[in-house]
């Protein structure tokens, strides 16, 4: 009743009771600029400054160069201004489809009656964000020169001990234990346990590596050559493994972290990094001195060396055992024996040979008939023979016949024959020297005078010579 | 030289010269004697330094006092 009055009907009814109870009047009459400007003021002060997550859709660029779009969820939507003079990082993050994270301040849009975020930040919200952050994190890593494959270190042949940083509770070290149980079981393994995902595990596995680093430092100047990780090297670990098991790139985010990277950059041991599954690379595997796919496939690189070097010690030994003096003499005796073989052989095949080139000689010597040649060749030395004989005697003969020839003729011209006439040969006694002359003769000269028969001796008394030898 | 103290990859580097001089012709007979001795001393210290079966793992931590200790752990600890 007391409604009617206010609304200004007649109070006409005994059943009026206007004045009985006055109302004052709390109509507010706004106008819409009014309404508009206090619901901004309520929305401005209440919310105002929000984060707020959802799907960019309906994105629009104006003229102006002021973005439109609205952002929105399964069950509501709100519309979102980019200005143009808002310096905003990842501008280019806002598409259609994109689930982003805004930060922005809710406030009214007084022409159009309508509520609106203006955006002051954009984010891509989840994995989007993160593959951002990795990216430029590696850029940034990469050229401070961590990457640099220069730096990277080989791991020792023979490690003997190592550090490991991982969950005491993970799949990442039952898999490594296991390989490392199978192939080589007597390396020491060391672990500094750490968590490997979630709020601050990024933090606790730089300080796992720089722990190991530390003991490292402090176990090293007590080493003796016998305690050495590995023959030369002054180290007590030989190499440290930082693993995990696969995950998503959320899970395995605290590799990517930069705390982490260098820890692994300033270690003076060699980092092993084996983080998630085949395909995931995390900044630690770029860091690192070597990558491995998985955790197992880290324990069976480590343990190579001394795994294969089972195989190679028996192999050693075999060679060895071939090598012996007694095998080597054994050898050398059984070459000899061969050698000997082959030079019977040898000798009985020369025999062979020679008897037959023997035979073939006598048979070429039989060919030529040697017994008649002989024959023949005696035949004619006997003929030879009886011709010299003749030639002999009758040259006998002649020489006889010449001989008495001559003998007759030089005793003709011998002096015998003038003797026997009567002539003598007048000599000079002392000498022999025949006279000639009867003026070469001196009176008293004692002469010799040789007759036929004998000789007489005399001197001479007197000489003259005939007129007629003066001139011989 | 007191072989037990050789570390694993220095007896095997020895190990494989020693066969190696072995192999070539060119030894006689007292040094090849002397060589196989060594060789088979050398074998010894690879194959124990390869025999151990039991796989030793500690954890390294921080004691009350900051020191660094090491302390052993059952090898299944980590099957939890």
């Amino acid at each position: 009743m007391a409604n009617l009055t206010a609304m200004g009907k007649r109070p006409k009814s005994q059943w009026d009771f206007g004045e009985l109870f006055p109302t004052e009047q709390t109509r507010k009459v706004l106008s819409v600029s009014e309404l508009t400007a206090q619901v901004k003021r309520l929305l401005e002060k209440s919310v105002g400054s929000v984060w707020v997550t959802g799907e960019v859709t309906n994105l629009r660029a104006q003229s102006s160069g002021h973005i439109y779009f609205t952002l929105k969820d399964a069950a509501a939507q709100l519309s979102c201004v980019l200005f143009r003079g808002e310096a905003v990082m990842n501008r280019s993050v806002l598409q259609d489809g994109q689930k982003v994270l805004l930060q922005g301040d809710v406030t009214v849009y007084e022409a159009r009656g309508q509520y609106q975020l203006i955006v002051h930040a954009v984010e891509l919200q989840g994995v989007g964000a993160l593959q951002i952050a990795f990216e430029k994190l590696k850029q940034k890593l990469a050229a401070e020169g961590l990457f640099a494959p220069e730096r990277k270190r080989p791991l020792p042949k023979y490690p003997q001990r190592i550090g490991l940083v991982t969950s005491p509770t993970g799949a990442a070290i039952r898999d490594v234990l296991h390989v490392v149980q199978r192939r080589n079981p007597g390396l020491n393994i060391i672990l500094a346990p750490c968590r490997v995902q979630g709020e601050g595990a990024a933090e606790e596995i730089a300080a796992a590596i720089r722990l190991l680093n530390e003991f490292n430092v402090g176990q090293a100047s007590r080493l003796t050559v016998q305690d050495q990780g590995q023959a030369g090297r002054l180290s007590y670990f030989d190499l440290i493994l930082v693993t995990r098991g696969g995950g998503s790139l959320e899970d395995l985010w605290a590799f990517n972290e930069e705390v982490v990277a260098r820890a692994i950059f300033e270690s003076t041991i060699p980092v092993v990094s084996a983080v998630g599954h085949e395909i995931d690379f995390t900044i630690s595997d770029f860091v690192a001195d070597v990558r491995a796919a998985t955790p197992s496939a880290a324990a069976e690189i480590i343990t190579e060396g001394v795994f294969a070097s089972r195989r190679l010690v028996a192999d050693l030994m075999q060679r060895m055992a071939r090598a012996h003096p007694r095998r080597r003499m054994n050898e050398l005796l059984q070459r000899l024996d061969d050698s000997q073989t082959g030079l019977l052989r040898c000798v009985k095949q020369g025999t062979r040979d020679r008897a037959v080139a023997w035979r073939n000689l006598a048979d070429r010597l039989l060919r030529v008939r040697p017994a008649q040649l002989l024959r023949r060749r005696r035949e004619s030395l006997v003929m030879n023979r009886r011709r010299l004989r003749e030639l002999m005697q009758v040259g006998l003969r002649d020489g006889k016949n010449r001989f008495a020839a001559a003998e007759s003729r030089l005793h003709l011209l011998g002096p015998e024959q003038v003797l026997s006439r009567g002539y003598s040969i007048t000599m000079d006694a002392a000498t022999g020297k025949v006279l000639r002359k009867a003026a070469e003769v001196k009176s008293g000269q004692k002469l010799k005078t040789r007759l036929k028969t004998g000789e007489v001796l005399s001197r001479a008394e007197s000489t003259a010579s005939k007129p007629s030898d003066k001139g011989i | 030289m007191p072989a037990k103290n050789l570390p694993f990859e220095e007896a095997l580097k020895k190990l494989e010269g020693v066969v190696e001089t072995m192999e070539s012709d060119e030894l006689p007979l007292e040094t090849l004697l002397a060589k196989y001795e060594e060789g088979t001393r050398l074998v010894k210290i690879c194959q124990e330094k390869l025999a151990e079966a039991e796989l030793k793992i500690q954890q390294l931590e921080k004691d009350a006092a900051g020191e660094l200790k090491l302390k052993p752990l059952p090898p299944d600890l980590s099957e939890g």
